[in-house]
């Protein structure tokens, strides 16, 4: 149980590149943060630094209040949880558990009982004397765990340890992670890259992309005022739509190409005509009874999931596609136009240049 | 998938693994077939007369305490070798993994050795340590030791046994490199994790994930030691001082070619051969049961 604090963390590789830099985030005792991002964004780099596996070459990193830098992974008190489980394959499930307890001098009596423990929250009794091979996919990544539960380590490390499952276990093991978080009371810093993954199991997320982070808050704060555009388009599913236009001259519109324009109904900070990007997520948009909606979108093709009906279109005069999501059963012929409308507080305006939101507070 | 090859008539499956056959046949049964009977006879130097004498080759075989001393050297120089060539191959191979940058060129270098003829490794080594000329027993009479060994049994025995390993490091090299890199590195740093130090993660963690390459190697090694360094030995010390390091093999070259005591050289033959046999059979059977993980 501890705290984690990454004070400017960086990494740059003797070669001259660099994979992470400027990472500063503060995390508190039993938090669950998790490292989202798309691949070669950073996460995984920070995360082997905080476990010690890479030498940090820039900024500080401490677990309550030490300074960690230059301790060996051993001397740090954390356990970690491979995306490949990295299971001694030469050693039984209990050896595997064992063997990180060994190293520590603890008497035998204590190593048993931890593992008993261990065995028997993770269901693993059973299979305590086979061998990794002789184990299934989620079986491993729960032995995996329990190396990492019995050394009762400060922090917990998971390297997206789901990625190599199937998509039933992986929620199934969502679940478990997410209740032996709430049991253990344990910090954790988890990296994935799967959005769903991270908005599900996290307190906060840490939304990386190209070596620095995009954004730091709750599942909440991001999909409700994403920071920048990388973070709006990044969390959400299917993703945000994102119409380019321009700033139109009475500052309170948004103008697409020539002809089509649409009124906001508040003012716009800038100036006239700077290139903007209007986000809306397809969630938010509804049909306008009686044609009244501000923008019509040609229906190209529609995903049917049961619950509820993603509509694909274009907006004619706007750049881009747009997709729309429906409750329930929808049927929409390929070419048929629908008006849609959104309320204001669902809007997100980015600066087109710079990615940064916009009109934070106006909205 | 069908796998098995269904062949139409019979005689084609035959006609097709009748090469290998013939092969197997003139040049390794015959010649087996000819050591086994020539060691139940004792043949005049010339070849023209032989008289049967039963197990009278063995018994006086096993009499000798020149042969059963040669039996202690051959133990006493496989052994030597393979400890040699298997731990030295080992240090470098750990090393070499830990070298990112221009690996393929450490690979490439260090592979050279074994492209050199046992026969030419013998006298390389045997110049270097030449007690009037060689570079090595120069830095040894540096270092205090008196190096001499067309005197010195002992030192004769070192001299082969170096030259013999040193031909063999650079392919275990091989394999113990290929081997290291086969154990995924998120093993090394679990264990990293798990607080064990360098050493402990070595003996823990890559001895037992490279035990497969290492058994093999281990066969492989004394195989070599046993049954391969005849032209070696020959160019070098030539058996001697004093049958210092006359190897099985060596022997039986110097009766059957030497001495001209063909009945004894044919029985020493068998001997070896049922060595080889006995050593093949241990290594199947142990090679399925403990090797694996």
């Amino acid at each position: 149980m501890a705290t984690l604090h990454l004070n400017a963390l960086g990494k740059t590789y003797p070669g001259g590149v660099t994979a992470a830099s400027e990472v500063s985030v503060e995390i508190s005792d039993g938090e669950f943060v998790v490292l989202v991002g798309p691949s070669g964004c950073g996460k995984s780099t920070i995360l082997r630094m905080i476990a010690g596996l890479e030498t940090i070459t820039e900024g500080e990193l401490s677990i309550d209040g030490a300074r960690v830098n230059d301790r060996e992974p051993g001397e740090r008190d954390i356990a970690m949880v491979f995306q490949n489980y990295a299971l001694y394959p030469h050693m039984s499930v209990r050896k595997n558990m064992e063997y990180g307890l060994k190293n520590e001098g603890l008497p035998k009596a204590q190593i048993a009982a931890r593992i008993a423990e261990a065995a028997r929250t993770l269901r693993l009794e059973e299979y305590l004397d086979r061998k990794p091979r002789q184990l299934s996919g989620g079986q491993r990544q729960r032995v995996a765990m329990g190396r990492a539960i019995v050394r009762q380590p400060k922090v917990f490390l998971f390297d997206e340890p789901l990625s190599n499952l199937d998509a039933k276990l992986r929620t199934q093991l969502r679940a478990e992670l997410k209740a032996l978080h709430r049991r253990l009371g344990a910090t954790f810093v988890y990296v994935t890259h799967d959005q769903v993954e991270a908005m599900s199991l996290a307190d906060r997320i840490v939304i990386m992309n190209a070596g620095r982070v995009e954004q730091i808050g709750t599942p909440m704060d991001l999909y409700l005022r994403p920071a920048s555009r990388f973070v709006a388009e990044f969390i959400g599913s299917p993703s945000m739509n994102m119409l380019e236009g321009r700033i139109g001259a009475d500052r309170a519109s948004v103008t697409f190409g020539q002809a089509s324009a649409l009124s906001l109904g508040f003012d716009l900070p800038g100036p006239a005509g700077h290139p903007i990007a209007l986000g809306v997520r397809p969630e938010h948009l509804h049909l306008a009874p009686g044609g009244a909606g501000g923008i019509d979108l040609a229906v190209q093709f529609i995903e049917q999931l049961g619950a509820d009906t993603v509509v694909h279109g274009a907006v004619p005069g706007a750049a881009g596609p747009l997709a729309v999501r429906l409750a329930g059963v929808q049927r929409y012929e390929a070419g048929a136009v629908l008006s849609l409308a959104c309320s204001a507080e669902n809007l997100h305006l980015f600066d087109a240049e710079t990615g940064v939101r916009l009109a934070a507070d106006a909205v | 998938m069908q796998k098995r090859v269904i062949f139409r008539s019979r005689s084609l499956p035959y006609l097709l693994v009748l090469p290998q056959i013939a092969v197997t046949l003139v040049f390794f049964f015959w010649p087996s077939y000819q050591a086994l009977e020539s060691s139940f006879f004792i043949e005049d130097a010339f070849g023209f007369s032989r008289e049967w004498v039963g197990l009278r080759n063995y018994r006086d075989l096993f009499a000798d305490p020149g042969y059963l001393r040669s039996f202690r050297t051959t133990l006493v120089f496989g052994l030597s070798v393979t400890a040699l060539a298997l731990g030295t191959s080992l240090g470098l191979a750990v090393a070499a993994n830990r070298v990112l940058r221009a690996a393929q060129s450490y690979r490439t270098l260090l592979i050279w050795p074994y492209a050199v003829a046992p026969a030419l490794a013998g006298v390389i080594w045997y110049f270097l340590m030449n007690p009037s000329m060689g570079i090595v027993a120069y830095w040894l009479k540096g270092l205090g030791v008196e190096w001499n060994h067309y005197v010195n049994g002992n030192q004769a025995l070192i001299l082969v046994v170096v030259a013999a390993a040193w031909k063999q490091i650079s392919y275990n090299f091989l394999f113990f490199l290929a081997g290291l890199q086969s154990i995924p590195k998120s093993l090394i740093e679990a264990a990293a994790i798990d607080r064990a130090g360098p050493i402990r993660r070595f003996w823990t963690i890559t001895m037992p994930l490279l035990s497969p390459t290492t058994f093999f190697l281990l066969v492989v090694n004394l195989v070599y030691a046993f049954f391969d360094t005849f032209a070696l030995i020959h160019a070098t010390t030539n058996g001697g001082p004093a049958d210092a390091t006359s190897v099985l093999v060596f022997r039986v070259y110097n009766t059957g070619f030497i001495g001209q005591d063909y009945g004894s050289s044919a029985a020493q033959s068998v001997v070896l051969m049922a060595l080889v046999i006995g050593m093949t059979f241990i290594q199947f059977r142990y090679v399925e049961r403990k090797v694996t993980y």
